[in-house]
């Protein structure tokens, strides 16, 4: 994978400025695709395989819920701090709102 | 009365509108219009008159009420002059360094909108000198040197492959499934600027102009390359379907399969439902054989009775398809289909199961699964979504006398393409289940028909099944669960987390179950039996193909 178009720094207590980062950059982004997810870091990837970054933060931490949460991921909360075989998470971002209703005025 | 046509240049030629003629007939070369020596229908005048009235915005208001538009009859083809161009912000770009000639891109579009074709090098840098000097160079910077044609073509042919995908502008709604079953990064999706279409559109035309594959370089044992050769594209972009479709996918790859071995000499029969509904959106036909729609409930039946017809003419020989949707084939017209199976004549059946009645807003069939939130099974504070089971209808078909049963995805392409060849092959009836995915009812992203396709089968929610009559005379011999991950096991074990996937894996990525999730993302009791009830089914079909 290339460089990331942007990248985050996770600061303690900085759930509020991941979301914000994430809400703002989104548009850099196409249709998301998935999120590998390491103990320190989190990777939001599009069908393009560009991606943006957020340093400081990974499976063990408890903010890592509302992150994934913010971009649709399909993820189990009981598991997702477990230790990891692999090197890292994969979850899918494929998930809509049945009927778009979430955009329905 | 019967307008005349007005003059000026033909739909099937460039014009103004539409200057490198992208909206044409044929899909890898062109082709002129099929005719028909119907006399109650003027195939000339419905494409240049009617079609012409739709694509410049005046036909539902000023077309007269004449004979062909109070008919409703569409000649073959006719979605290949729509023009799509508009309807996405994005298109899929090429990049040929990356690209290893897999076809999957080919093969998973649900609109006949990226194309493959090969030719030998030495006819290829002869025919690239007919193009004209300004475009040579961007043209030819689209031709990819494979392993798979190039090379292997240079061993076995002495003159290597050259391997060209393209995309037709005119008829990519933008969905981007291409570019997620990529596995080697030679698409993405870039956003239609002026200069963007352009090139398109030039690149499309000069892939028509340079002539069709050259059939050496295509593996008869490759059952993925077929969408190389112009005899499979019985169903032409164009069609109404949602940005994604996976019924399209299906029926496109239904259409290739079929038409690799029957060409144009086949029909079919379509049952009510979505499919019927965005391949005849008036006046739109993307088929390029001929076909019928009855109602909901009838086609079986009125299979039945085609079939006879035929076969009294002396068309034994022509494959007969019945497709239908779950709503059609599970529910509404299933004793028509049971029937149908216990005629034993040789007639194809083909369900899109979207596991819902799509076209009509999303109300529960018997295909549904428990525990699906749907308009007959809303989820609210009493009732969970769907409460009941899911029927199975490859295990009901199996129980009548000699039927080829087949359950399969698009997303396993050999195991699909078997699955209907062997449809085909069967001197009988036969039926063909497909899990397609409805994105708007599903709850899943445009790109994701392929990758939902493939969780439902890992996670048993739609197991793989191949039955087939003539290989042996027990149910054991006669069925096989090849393709499905971990056949002996009860659920699938991810190799790179170790970790079991079930039906909850696969419910956790659709929108369609998602109320059954509290906010710690713990599961609901319904979706807990509904994981049940999905691990039950697998373990009786493993049962039945011996391997419990």
């Amino acid at each position: 994978m290339s460089a990331a178009l942007a990248i985050h720094e996770f600061a303690s207590g900085g759930l509020p400025a991941a979301l914000e980062f994430l809400k703002r950059t989104r548009w850099e982004l196409r249709e998301l695709r998935m999120v590998r997810v390491w103990t320190d870091r989190v990777y939001i990837i599009d069908v393009n395989k560009d991606y943006f970054e957020i340093r400081g933060v990974g499976f063990p931490d408890a903010d890592i819920s509302p992150l994934l949460r913010a971009v649709n991921t399909a993820f189990d909360p009981a598991t997702i701090h477990e230790t990891a075989t692999a090197e890292y998470k994969e979850f899918f971002t494929g998930r809509r709102h049945t009927w778009a209703e979430d955009r329905v005025m | 009365m019967i307008a005349t046509p007005p003059a000026g240049p033909s739909m099937n030629a460039a014009s103004e509108k539409d200057p490198f003629n992208n909206n044409c007939y044929g899909t890898l070369v062109d082709r002129d219009y099929k005719p028909v020596t119907l006399p109650v229908l003027d195939v000339n005048d419905f494409n240049e008159r009617i079609i012409r009235g739709y694509e410049e915005g005046y036909g539902e208001k000023d077309l007269p009420a004449d004979l062909s538009v109070a008919r409703s009859l569409i000649p073959a083809g006719t979605a290949s002059l729509r023009d799509f161009s508009y309807i996405a912000p994005e298109i899929p770009e090429y990049i040929p360094s990356n690209c290893t000639g897999c076809m999957d891109c080919v093969t998973e579009c649900p609109d006949t909108a990226i194309l493959g074709k090969v030719l030998g090098e030495d006819e290829w840098e002869q025919k690239l000198a007919e193009v004209p000097e300004a475009d040579r160079e961007m043209y030819k910077g689209q031709w990819s040197r494979t392993k798979k044609y190039y090379e292997a073509g240079k061993k076995k042919q002495g003159v290597g492959g050259m391997f060209n995908i393209i995309i037709d502008p005119s008829k990519c709604k933008g969905c981007a499934e291409c570019v997620t079953v990529c596995d080697d990064d030679a698409l993405k999706m870039i956003a239609k600027t002026d200069e963007v279409m352009v090139k398109a559109r030039k690149s499309h035309r000069l892939f028509k102009n340079i002539g069709p594959s050259n059939e050496k370089y295509i593996s008869g044992n490759l059952l993925i390359d077929m969408m190389l050769k112009e005899q499979t594209h019985i169903y032409t972009g164009g069609a109404g379907s949602c940005a994604g479709c996976g019924e399209g996918t299906a029926l496109r790859m239904l259409c290739a399969a079929t038409g690799s071995k029957y060409g144009e000499q086949w029909g079919i029969i379509a049952a009510t439902g979505c499919n019927t509904v965005y391949t005849s959106t008036y006046p739109y036909n993307p088929y390029m054989v001929p076909w019928t729609n009855s109602l909901f409930e009838n086609a079986p039946t009125y299979a039945i009775g085609v079939r006879m017809r035929w076969d009294q003419m002396g068309w034994q020989n022509k494959p007969l398809w019945v497709i239908g949707g779950d709503g059609a084939m599970y529910d509404i017209g299933f004793q028509a289909l049971s029937r149908l199976f216990a005629s034993g004549m040789n007639l194809k059946v083909f369900v899109l199961d979207t596991q819902v009645y799509s076209n009509t807003g999303g109300q529960a069939s018997t295909s549904s699964f428990t525990g699906q939130n749907t308009k007959m099974s809303v989820h609210g504070k009493a009732v969970f979504g769907k409460q009941e089971r899911r029927k199975e209808i490859a295990q009901i078909a199996m129980m009548h006398p000699r039927t080829y049963v087949a359950q399969t995805t698009c997303a396993h392409v050999n195991h699909f393409y078997k699955a209907v060849l062997g449809a085909m092959e069967f001197d009988g009836p036969a039926i063909v289940v497909c899990y397609t995915t409805c994105q708007p009812e599903h709850g899943v992203a445009d790109n994701m028909a392929g990758e939902q396709a493939r969780l439902a089968v890992d996670t048993r929610a739609f197991p793989l099944i191949i039955y087939d009559p003539r290989a042996g005379d027990t149910i054991k011999t006669r069925m096989s669960l090849m393709g499905n991950p971990n056949m002996k096991g009860d659920w699938y074990i991810h190799p790179k987390t170790n970790q079991e996937v079930s039906f909850i894996d696969f419910a956790r990525s659709e929108g369609r179950f998602a109320k059954h999730f509290d906010r710690d993302g713990n599961p609901s009791e319904t979706l807990l039996a509904a994981k049940q009830d999905r691990l039950e089914n697998w373990r009786l079909l493993q049962e039945l193909a011996g391997l419990r």
